[in-house]
């Protein structure tokens, strides 16, 4: 019976996200603090997660116990266990690795597994909803589904094992209690909650060697997936960081992919390099950034696309378009001006000398919105395209 | 009497044999015409001189002045339509169909406009994708003409189903004209250049135009403006706005069949042209400047200039190996003049609207992609409606568009449909004794769907 209950409640939690766009991951302490580390910058955004970070300090598990939607669902999915069924107690407590990993890898500009905040496979389950049925999305949007079944045939496997931001929280209240401990005795209150960590009552230079080896290794790691990135690198969504910030602050929650108008931004598949698996780029086959569209900037929790206001939004370079003229209607004599029409930006103009036509980019104008290479109607491979600004440097 | 008669006509006959005899390379296809102009036509036989109207121009102070005169009317319609391009046709055949009284003049001796005569014999954007299906959009009159196009050869390439932006044959496309114009009865009138309009307070109630007869009137109830150039609504003062468009000349090549290909792209002449129906033959576009297609200087600086490029053009194909068999096989009789005079109509349609696309409660057409990807986009009877003049419609790239949309509304396409448009709401006006502007548009549609034409 209580698994019916479960199994309603866990429906009627789920199904209103369904088609929310709300960046709900920026409540995550996590999400905030590497970010912002990995950035180098606190944007408004990150603003949002660090008043819940401040409260993890003062409360245990604070996040866990009220917040985190993943939690509540792990509650609800452990009830659904199968009678019988052993509990395996000793599953490693591979959370506080993620966490040192990310840290050290944000150091270095590149948080590792940021993308394992609840909040961020959260979000990236129900993206998976919205977008075309692809290999990525589909990996994306099982992350959820396989900490809610590992925590039916392990209860807590998840939150309180592998959970990096569960992690964070515990670091924060070991922290805490040592420097507690220097000065007065254990306050016995604080283990007053079931998932509270024992904490240890080693020295502080005990404490620290293990999260120094991990951030060690992940700031290397981090090294080397930023040497992934492909070059030239991908089209990714208007006021996005630079590329090597990017992929490292992006937090792969799907946010700007849902909430994009034209369906423009597509998961990464890796085609451009590990280093940006999973984020956003943007693709022009069908549609364009439109002029009057900030929305990937507004939704984004980690600051990677920075949110821009309209005008400053219509500056921001995507890439810069370039015309291949043994593919163009136009320099092939077919009376086309598709390209010239689309541009919202009036930066493509028809070059004409006797038989010899083509279009003629004003590159002070374009911004890469790739509303022509949207309409251009050569075929297979279209005659104008969009590349990476940086490409053309 | 009648021996007689037969023995002078045998003689004559005779005469003509032993003429026609006198050198072999005279054939029978030239005895044959003899023998019919024995029969009753005469060649070169007096006729009376015609009485002609005489009323010179005159100097006066250094001014030309033209006299008042009357002047004879050549006929009186219900609907005239003035221009037979692309939406000429479809506006008079409309017109005739509904059963009024149509007549259409035309400054040259053919139908088609700019698709025939200009040789732009690519029907770009007769389709949309509609709900995710690739939709014929041109229908109706101009659905007509390209279905029949298709039973004969050649005629049109590239219009089977799953296919988009057909090309036609220029001669076929005038032949096939001619037959539907006539078949719908409409009283057809070639080398006639509607020059001014006639007036009647706000209302226009006909044209003046000039011919080799001279200068003379038609009256009708609806005027229908499909010059293209908006010559008519212009010389009736309607508020317009006037733009500079590229203008260029179209030739054709033949022998494309047999150049040699390979050759000819290690040289760098990889496009020959478009694909007609005829496989030896290519149709050669030519932007050209941006100007102003109603300067009669700039239009025959084009004519030269176009001529001499396109002459040396062909001579460079001809002079590269692979290329010498192709020849210039016509260079189009009429300019490609793409947008002069735009109508201020009660709606001007936008690239913007056309995208979204809007949709209107007095949708009259539907315009096609070009690309044939996105969405037909629904073109609203205001665009041929003037804001204040009465009595007139216009159709074609002359419609009420804006700078964007010009690049759709010009192309044949949409000439067809806009031009179905008019014709119906003219021949409906007539009807029921009303301007075009107080027309029913739910009859309009009606009549409209009832003609075949597509409204979405």
């Amino acid at each position: 019976m209580s698994r019916w209950v479960s199994l309603i409640v866990i429906a009627a939690l789920v199904s209103p996200w369904l088609r929310s766009v709300l960046p709900v991951a920026a409540v995550s302490p996590f999400v905030a603090l590497v970010s912002a580390v990995a950035a180098r910058s606190v944007g408004i955004i990150t603003l949002i997660g660090l008043p819940m970070l401040i409260l993890a300090v003062l409360v245990p598990r604070v996040f866990c116990r009220f917040v985190c939607p993943v939690g509540f669902l792990q509650e609800m999915a452990a009830r659904l266990r199968l009678p019988g069924r052993a509990r395996w107690r000793s599953w490693p407590r591979v959370g506080r690795w993620f966490l040192w990993l990310t840290i050290g890898g944000a150091l270095a500009g590149y948080p590792l597994f940021v993308w394992l905040d609840p909040l961020a496979l959260f979000t990236g389950f129900f993206s998976a909803f919205r977008l075309p049925t692809t290999i990525a999305t589909i990996g994306a949007g099982a992350l959820l589904p396989l900490a809610m079944l590992l925590d039916v045939l392990f209860p807590g496997a998840w939150c309180k094992r592998m959970c990096p931001l569960g992690a964070l929280q515990e670091a924060l209240a070991i922290a805490k209690q040592s420097l507690a401990n220097r000065t007065r005795a254990t306050d016995e209150s604080l283990f007053s909650c079931p998932h509270s960590p024992v904490i240890p009552t080693s020295s502080p230079f005990a404490l620290a060697r293990r999260p120094l080896i991990a951030s060690l290794v992940g700031g290397a790691g981090a090294l080397l997936a930023r040497h992934t990135a492909a070059k030239p690198p991908p089209l990714r969504p208007p006021g996005s960081l630079p590329e090597d910030q990017f992929t490292g602050v992006c937090i792969r929650c799907s946010g700007c992919i849902r909430v994009c108008p034209s369906r423009i931004l597509k998961p990464d598949l890796g085609q451009h390099g590990l280093a940006g698996l999973l984020a956003p780029v943007a693709d022009f086959d069908t549609a364009y950034c439109k002029e009057d569209c900030n929305a990937c900037g507004q939704v984004c929790p980690s600051g990677a696309i920075q949110r821009l206001s309209l005008a400053e939004k219509k500056r921001s370079i995507m890439g810069i378009a370039k015309v291949e003229l043994s593919r163009c209607w136009l320099a092939e004599g077919r009376d086309c001006t598709a390209c010239i029409r689309s541009c919202p930006y009036e930066a493509l103009s028809v070059s004409s000398d006797g038989f010899d036509s083509h279009p003629a980019l004003d590159a002070s104008k374009c911004i890469g919105c790739g509303a022509c290479e949207a309409a251009c109607p050569a075929r297979p491979e279209r005659a104008i395209r969009v590349f990476s600004n940086n490409l053309t440097g | 009497m009648i021996p007689l008669s037969h023995a002078v006509a045998r003689r004559k006959l005779l005469q003509w044999f032993a003429s026609a005899g006198l050198g072999p390379a005279i054939g029978s296809k030239l005895v044959a015409d003899e023998v019919g102009a024995a029969k009753g036509a005469r060649e070169l036989q007096p006729t009376p001189v015609e009485d002609r109207p005489h009323y010179p121009a005159f100097l006066r102070d250094g001014q030309v002045i033209q006299p008042e005169r009357p002047l004879p009317v050549f006929r009186e319609t219900d609907v005239l339509v003035v221009g037979g391009g692309a939406a000429g046709f479809a506006a008079a055949v409309s017109a005739a169909r509904a059963g009024v009284k149509t007549m259409l003049v035309e400054r040259y001796g053919y139908l088609g406009g700019l698709w025939t005569g200009g040789i732009v014999l690519v029907v770009i954007s007769t389709h949309a994708t509609q709900n995710g299906d690739l939709t014929q959009v041109v229908r109706g009159i101009g659905g007509d003409l390209m279905d029949r196009l298709a039973k004969v050869q050649p005629g049109i390439v590239n219009y089977e189903p799953g296919k988009h932006n057909p090309t036609s044959d220029p001669e076929a496309t005038k032949f096939m004209m001619d037959q539907m114009i006539t078949e719908a009865g409409v009283d057809i009138a070639f080398h006639c250049w509607a020059t001014d309009v006639i007036m009647e307070g706000n209302t226009i109630r006909g044209v003046v135009f000039d011919s080799k007869a001279g200068r003379q009137a038609i009256l009708a109830k609806v005027v229908i403006d499909t010059t293209g150039d908006g010559d008519i609504f212009a010389a009736a003062g309607a508020e317009h706005e006037q733009r500079l468009h590229a203008i260029g000349l179209v030739h054709r090549i033949g022998n494309v069949d047999r150049v040699d290909k390979d050759k000819l792209a290690q040289a760098g002449l990889k496009q020959m042209g478009s694909i007609e129906p005829l496989p030896s033959v290519r149709w050669v576009n030519l932007r050209g400047p941006s100007t102003n297609g109603l300067d009669i200087a700039e239009l025959t600086r084009l004519e030269i200039e176009h001529r001499k490029a396109i002459w040396e053009r062909v001579q460079k194909i001809r002079a590269t190996p692979g290329g010498e068999d192709v020849y210039l096989m016509q260079v189009a009789p009429q300019l490609g003049v793409r947008t002069t005079r735009l109508l201020a109509g009660t709606h001007q349609l936008t690239y913007q609207e056309s995208r979204e696309p809007r949709t209107f409660p007095d949708t009259v057409a539907i315009g096609g992609a070009q690309n044939g990807k996105h969405a037909g986009w629904p073109i609203p009877y205001g665009v041929l409606l003037p804001k204040k003049l009465d009595g007139l419609l216009t159709a074609g790239r002359s419609s009420c568009v804006d700078e964007k949309l010009v690049e759709d509304m010009r192309l044949i396409a949409s000439c067809l449909t806009t031009g179905h448009a008019a014709g119906a709401a003219a021949a409906l006006a007539v009807k029921d004794n009303c301007t075009p502007r107080d027309v029913d548009i739910a009859k309009l549609q009606a009549l409209l769907k009832e003609q075949g034409a597509y409204l979405g």
